[in-house]
């Protein structure tokens, strides 16, 4: 049986993702698909699987055998970029993708730049509001819109920045 | 002006391992196994931190691909002229530390 459920998680917290994912997997419920935040459990009590997300955003064929290789299951991904492994919680294996600071700190380095990138195209398209504004009620809209988009950013900056200097070495 | 091996030193004892681990072809798996094994499992290193490190040893030119014939799914990597050389300083680095401190550590207590 599928089970879908919604949720909403930030870039930049995928550990809190992870540990959900694993957590419900514990319960019996893991995760096969994702589709733009509805997550799509498949049920098997027997089974628990620890889950890794991994941000990558050229997943060549090589790197996805290189985790396979080493026991992780590629089950879904999200635009492409955000790739969710996972292997059987019963394995004695290590449980994680990354096993020193510096990879990790790398990572969401990778996720940095990405996300200041495509923050840096919004802030240019929307330029176009301001060139043109004649002040109609929908404009209004759009700039509250633009408000939560930006605020939303600077969070995730502000997460980033502190994931990174948390695995940060000394 | 090609970058001189002293210019990576002192490597990290990841990067240490994998260049170890390339004293044969070998792909990515090869390689954490190599390393769990020549370590004596005291290091085993995750995939995530194995790719991040081996697509920068590559930009770098510390190590490249091999061409291996019979496996098309997997990359292949081996040591680069560069790649050798800042081994064979690390090694000499790390020698002449332990050489030269062995007898003296006595005197540090504990």
């Amino acid at each position: 049986m599928t089970v879908r459920k919604f949720k909403l998680f930030l870039g930049p917290n995928i550990h809190k993702e992870e540990e959900w994912l694993t957590e419900m997997s514990k319960k019996g419920l893991h995760l096969k698909k994702y589709r733009l935040f509805n997550y799509f459990f498949e049920e098997d009590p027997e089974q628990s699987y620890v889950y890794q997300i991994d941000f990558r955003q050229e997943a060549t064929k090589d790197y996805l055998q290189l985790y396979e290789d080493a026991g992780w299951e590629h089950v879904t991904n999200a635009m492409s970029i955000f790739h969710y492994f996972r292997k059987e919680a019963s394995n004695t294996d290590v449980k994680k993708i990354y096993s020193d600071k510096n990879s990790i700190q790398d990572n969401y380095k990778r996720m940095l730049i990405f996300y200041l990138f495509i923050f840096f195209f919004f802030l240019i398209s929307q330029l176009g509001i301001i060139v043109s504004w004649k002040g109609p009620w929908h404009d209004y809209l759009l700039v509250g819109g633009d408000i939560v988009i930006v605020v939303v950013y600077l969070y995730m900056f502000y997460i980033l920045n502190k994931r990174i200097n948390f695995f940060r070495n000394k | 002006m090609a970058k001189q091996p002293e210019s990576f030193l002192p490597l990290s004892q990841a990067t240490f391992y994998i260049l170890l681990s390339l004293r044969a072809v070998r792909h990515g798996y090869g390689i954490m196994q190599d390393i769990e094994e020549i370590s004596k499992g005291e290091v085993t290193m995750g995939p995530g931190t194995l790719y991040g490190a081996l697509g920068k040893l590559e930009k770098q030119k510390v190590i490249e691909k091999a061409i291996v014939q019979q496996d098309n799914r997997r990359k292949y990597y081996q040591l680069t002229e560069l790649g050798r050389a800042i081994l064979q300083h690390e090694f000499i680095r790390l020698k002449s530390l332990v050489e030269n401190s062995s007898e003296l550590i006595k005197e540090v207590q504990q």
